[in-house]
């Protein structure tokens, strides 16, 4: 199981990863066009849609792995002081709430993508469909949810068993 | 309850939920829904947010910075630049009292110029520098006190992720931010050096010594760390000169950085997947508490409370002075248990509208830009303050047999260092306005 999620994951954010770099590339090129314009290049059309879609794209897909990891940023000080058992039904709460919430993102992306598909709506230069950045998003936000799950269900036999399933990572790099 | 009330209460709830650990922008995130629930007095308006909200503050333009710049910063540590800049610095400095945690300092420096973060350079140089340090007979509370000081160069010295951030939040030019930013940078840098003197002379044993370089050795080490240079310039100055915008100059910035890592083969299909997973568990971090920020900030405007706050102190007649050292002391204790970014997501939307309510004799741009850099200075102290600094855990991770209260004890130094400049940029703003005029 954790095999399986730790994976998919990981792949999501090698995909966001690829397209953050396809989007360095593509505005580096962008940049070299628009300098060399008398020379006959030309700078990418649209570029800057293309980033605003595929930045949010990359985004949604990074978060599974900080779900996984436990790469969010908290404050450990106070809880630290608790006892164990206290600490892990504190987790157990907070992975369920991180994962309502969650899930909660990705249903209203869902909708936010209907009203975007019956509106038509198109982005200024290239006119693509707004939806397409929507939907792209949406399967990433669909996975992170997933995984919000498949942690609130670890946190939760952990807060019952008191036994450590996964350990945190170290602490998250900012 | 009044919106105000309702405004007010979500403080000390915000509060308790961080300090019962859950991540801070899902707090944000759960007091904002909760609030414009109960202001709207039903959670379809909330709801209604969520639905381009997300996506919006994921696809903004501004932010992209943010991964850019991440990514950016894990292909210099596999550039071998930080090698290059630590044996140059070496080369100018080593031979001094002190001189190789001096040098160290001065790579990190270097280094900082071509990444945003305070952690990466840390980890970075701690890696090349930390094995010199014990080498020539160097303490170790000296030396992983002076790598984890040295590391919040990372973010004083431009490109900086924090700036970013903050620049977004007020409205604020991020050129001019970064510009602004260069000399508290380059101040900071000599007064960590300083630093290393002042407690190398109260502490003689704690430092060896290193055989002094000729001369064509120093400009040929100098000359090695050229790469570092043209990025520098090619994104810092190609933002400020205009030729493109900041997220087109991170582009750049990752652009150069990954091409001096594939040149000099440290960038191969197993260091990039590394350098994805780093930045995308940072990135997910980071727009986790711009997202939650964003929901919060949403809610607290509704409610007027940051209105009512600026108002409030500004009638009250306090000294401007008073009120802004208030604020960046309340930063330094909110420094040792929290994290620099989600301090700023957290407090800038409250502190902004006081301060630019109150006149320093500045103008309100100039202003905006000095607390900045003065916010951006005592949020990193908070990366070297006992007890959960996190430059502190990361060299300590590196280094462990030094055990951490003599890292604590060294990095003291480090810290009053970083007040006294603080104190000097408070006194004169035209230290950090210079180059804007």
């Amino acid at each position: 199981m954790y095999q399986f999620f730790h994976g998919l994951s990981r792949l999501m954010a090698a995909i966001g990863g690829l397209v953050l770099t396809g989007l360095i590339i593509m505005v580096c090129y962008s940049i070299v066009g628009r300098a060399l314009i008398q020379f006959g290049l030309a700078p990418v059309h649209g570029d800057y849609e293309l980033v605003e879609a595929g930045i949010a794209f990359a985004i949604f897909s990074f978060l599974p792995l900080c779900q996984i990891t436990s790469g969010h940023a908290s404050v450990d000080l106070f809880t630290d002081m608790m006892p164990d058992r206290v600490q892990r039904i504190l987790r157990m709460l907070i992975e369920i709430l991180f994962a309502a919430v969650l899930i909660m993102i990705a249903v209203q992306l869902y909708y936010g993508m209907e009203s975007k598909i019956r509106s038509g709506q198109t982005t200024f230069l290239l006119q693509f469909p707004i939806w397409w950045a929507y939907a792209a998003s949406l399967v990433s936000a669909t996975v992170a949810a997933v995984v919000a799950i498949y942690m609130a269900f670890i946190r939760t036999t952990e807060a019952f068993t008191g036994r450590t399933l996964i350990a945190d990572d170290q602490g998250a790099e900012h | 309850m009044s919106n105000l009330e309702i405004g007010i209460w979500s403080f000390p709830v915000l509060l308790l939920m961080i300090f019962l650990r859950v991540p801070i922008g899902l707090a944000m995130f759960a007091a904002g829904f909760a609030g414009l629930w109960l202001v709207n007095g039903s959670a379809a308006i909330a709801l209604a947010r969520m639905k381009t909200e997300t996506f919006t503050t994921f696809s903004n333009y501004s932010l992209s910075i943010v991964p850019m710049f991440l990514l950016m910063g894990y292909f210099a540590t596999l550039g071998g630049m930080s090698q290059a800049l630590f044996k140059a610095a070496a080369a100018w400095l080593g031979h001094r009292k002190g001189g190789v945690a001096m040098a160290a300092i001065g790579a990190c420096a270097g280094f900082g110029a071509i990444c945003g973060s305070s952690l990466a350079t840390a980890a970075t140089m701690g890696r090349v520098a930390l094995p010199e340090l014990k080498a020539y007979g160097y303490a170790g509370g000296l030396s992983t006190a002076t790598l984890a000081a040295g590391g919040t160069l990372g973010i004083l010295i431009p490109p900086s992720v924090v700036l970013v951030i903050y620049a977004i939040l007020t409205e604020q030019n991020i050129a001019k931010l970064f510009l602004a930013a260069f000399i508290p940078g380059i101040i900071a840098a000599i007064g960590y050096i300083i630093t290393i003197r002042i407690y190398v002379a109260i502490n003689p044993g704690s430092a060896g010594t290193r055989e002094r370089v000729a001369y064509g050795d120093r400009f040929r080490a100098l000359f090695a760390v050229w790469p570092v240079l043209v990025v520098f310039i090619a994104v810092v100055g190609g933002i400020y000169g205009g030729i493109f915008t900041p997220t087109e100059g991170a582009a750049v910035g990752a652009f150069g950085t990954g091409l001096i890592a594939l040149l000099n083969g440290g960038l191969n299909r197993k260091t990039l997947v590394a350098s994805f997973m780093s930045t995308g568990r940072s990135t997910a971090m980071i727009f986790f508490i711009v997202l939650g920020a964003a929901f919060y900030n949403g809610f607290l405007a509704l409610t007027q409370v940051p209105q009512e706050i600026s108002n409030y102190v500004v009638s009250q007649g306090f000294s401007p002075t008073l009120v802004l050292v208030l604020i960046l002391v309340f930063y330094l204790i909110l420094g040792c248990f929290m994290d620099s970014l989600s301090m700023i997501l957290l407090t800038i939307p409250i502190f902004y509208p006081v301060i630019s309510g109150l006149d320093f004799g500045l103008s309100p741009e100039h202003t905006a830009i000095w607390f900045g850099i003065l916010v951006l200075i005592v949020v990193e102290v908070g990366l070297i303050t006992p007890p959960v600094g996190m430059n502190l855990f990361i060299i300590n991770a590196m280094e462990r047999s030094t055990p951490i209260t003599q890292t604590y004890a060294a990095v003291m130094y480090f810290v009053a260092s970083d007040l006294l400049r603080v104190a000097l940029l408070i006194a004169f703003p035209s230290i950090t306005l210079f180059l804007l005029s």
